[in-house]
């Protein structure tokens, strides 16, 4: 009679188990990587024709959970996860697999402070994505502003004027208005004031016309012989100038005539209501700063021949309540102060000619996640040290025991 | 317009209502708004431009601004740019600096004098024309596929230029239409 052994019966893993194991496994973070390589690779081509806002945001923006790439207006039949979210996998992989599940002891040491260290960047992403602020400031030589202004976003303002002056400006969020097509209308109330504004006709890029110099083709809404064309986004999204209607709610429900506030006028549309006079206005969002830029000196050097670049520089006084400081900012040399970054931008006016007056611009970002890139960078170049060290340790100790040994 | 206006307030889907709270501080930008300013004055730039012209069936007038005394739209894309300026320099300057916006070789006095002449306000200038990748020069993105047309001149001791500037297809279709525009500038009186 033929006997046999049994074999001890595997122990099946729970559901838990399994997705533990592929969420914390090697495979997975082969995919996130390779999947982030490709959405740069397409978002890289992308975005030379679609603009580089709306290219980002199609591929790295919360909300965008799936996308189909595009590529010289041909659509990709390859449909891919966002970026946004590969990177949450990611970063869900290296906890799980780089932190928890990887082997304790001294000799991984090195390994678990890199995984430390990618896993603080990943974080320091997500943190720059929800949380930072972004905005540029214009200023000429000789001239000061104390205000960033957003890069994409359009809002109304509605200021009350004493002595020539506005006193505080009450501001209606473009995340408010940017819906209003189609003719749908929206009323704003004031508590401060003696008035309501029913805004609609928003348009994301437009231009006010007369009537008399080009007749409207859409049927659109006519105010005082304007209205306002629609124009095709552009590929720079900062480019685009908004506008919409507005019409004056008055206190016992009637409305005055339509009104066009638009981001490509010179002045605000104004209202007197009884001895109190207001503006209401469309520009870019404003963010105040808690200083003020004097911009003292600009210059520009370009490459011979070129109208590229090669250094902007621009000497700057920073002013506050009480004191003064110079400062240069200039490219890769930003200025931080008061958890606000200088970056030199730009500058103007576009194809400024030999003796013009410029303009400096500069990018202000307010980022918490700031300088968490570099710290990440640190951390990790710690952990591939210690790894490093560990193995040559090992190396040369096995060198000199076959040395002992012969 | 009062059916316009008709339609604008019966295709209202809803009325909702938000109170309005968000508040900032007066900044350097708020100074002096100009109040009661009519519409041609909040649109178009109220101050007379010094250049006048006789503007093309199918372009489009901008507002004028602080660098562009006459400014138009023109082609399909949306893209196409034309634009009156004075400047500051010589002629040769400002031809050298339109050529390496689209990474072309500068000119020297002798091949600055080659370039065909064409007249602008009344001056004798040089029609300058280029190709390829566009770069304004104030660190906005690099556009290929652009050309340029345009006049230089010297008139009354400032540079006059009139500066064309869009996808190829349409700078090249848009060529007489432009020459013609520059015979039409004249100084205002």
């Amino acid at each position: 009679m033929e006997t046999s052994e049994i074999p001890p019966a595997r122990v099946a893993k729970s559901i838990g188990g399994k997705i533990f194991d592929v969420l914390s496994g090697f495979g997975l973070a082969t995919v996130t990587l390779l999947l982030l390589g490709v959405l740069t690779w397409f978002a890289t081509l992308e975005q030379i024709d679609n603009g580089l806002y709306p290219t980002l945001n199609k591929y790295f923006h919360w909300k965008s959970v799936f996308l189909l790439p595009e590529i010289k207006g041909k659509m990709v039949p390859l449909p891919l996860p966002g970026g946004y979210w590969v990177g949450a996998l990611l970063l869900v992989n290296l906890i799980l697999g780089g932190v928890i599940r990887i082997r304790k002891g001294w000799s991984h040491v090195g390994n678990l402070v890199s995984h430390f260290g990618i896993i603080f960047m990943l974080i320091g992403g997500g943190v720059a994505h929800h949380f930072s602020e972004r905005g540029n400031m214009a200023v000429g030589e000789g001239e000061s502003s104390n205000a960033a202004e957003d890069y994409f976003e359009y809002v109304v303002e509605v200021s009350e004027i004493k002595d020539g002056q506005a006193e505080s400006v009450t501001v209606i969020r473009g995340d408010q208005i940017n819906d209003l097509k189609d003719g749908r209308t929206r009323t704003f109330q004031f508590p401060e004031f003696p008035f309501d504004l029913e805004i609609g006709g928003y348009l994301g890029n437009c231009q006010p016309v007369s009537v008399y110099e080009r007749a409207p083709d859409k049927q659109q809404l006519q105010a005082d012989s304007y209205y306002l064309m629609e124009k095709p986004d552009e590929i720079n999204a900062e480019s685009n100038t908004a506008g919409c209607y507005v019409r004056i709610v008055y206190r016992d429900g009637k409305k005055s005539a339509p009104a066009i506030v638009a981001g490509a006028s010179f002045h605000p549309f104004s209202v007197r209501l009884d001895d109190r006079v207001f503006t209401v206005d469309m520009r870019k969002r404003l963010w105040p700063m808690p200083f003020t830029v004097q911009l003292d000196k600009f210059t520009a050097d370009f490459h011979p021949g070129t109208a590229r670049p090669a250094k902007f520089v621009s000497e700057i006084t920073r002013i506050e309540k009480e004191s003064k400081a110079n400062v240069t900012i200039q490219m890769n040399e930003p200025m931080r102060y008061e958890g606000l970054t200088f970056f030199q931008a730009s500058y103007g006016p576009p194809g400024a000619g030999p003796g013009e007056k410029m303009y400096s611009v500069f990018e202000i970002v307010h980022n918490p996640a700031d300088k968490w890139p570099e710290y990440s960078l640190y951390i990790v170049s710690l952990g591939m040290l210690i790894t490093f060290l560990q193995k040559l340790g090992s190396h040369l100790a096995a060198t000199s025991r076959k040395k002992r040994h012969v | 317009m009062l059916i316009v206006g008709a339609v604008f307030v019966s295709a209202c889907e809803k009325d909702e209502t938000v109170v309005i709270t968000e508040t900032r501080e007066p900044t350097t930008r708020d100074k002096s708004p100009k109040l009661f300013a009519t519409s041609d004055e909040r649109f178009r730039d109220a101050k007379p431009s010094p250049v006048l012209g006789d503007m093309p069936e199918g372009w489009l007038a901008l507002p004028a601004s602080q660098f562009r005394l006459l400014n138009y739209r023109f082609g399909e894309s949306g893209m196409g740019e034309v634009w009156v300026s004075l400047s500051a320099g010589t002629v040769i300057d400002n031809v050298n600096r339109w050529l390496t916006q689209f990474g072309a070789d500068t000119l020297s006095p002798e091949g600055l004098a080659k370039l065909p002449p064409a007249t602008l306000a009344g001056s004798t200038g040089k029609w300058v024309e280029a190709a390829g990748e566009y770069t304004s020069g104030m660190g906005d993105p690099a556009r290929p596929g652009f050309a340029l047309a345009g006049v230089v001149a010297a008139k009354d001791g400032q540079i006059l230029t009139l500066k064309m500037v869009g996808p190829k297809a349409e700078v090249e279709a848009a060529k007489p239409v432009l020459e013609q525009f520059s015979k039409s500038l004249r100084m205002a009186e």
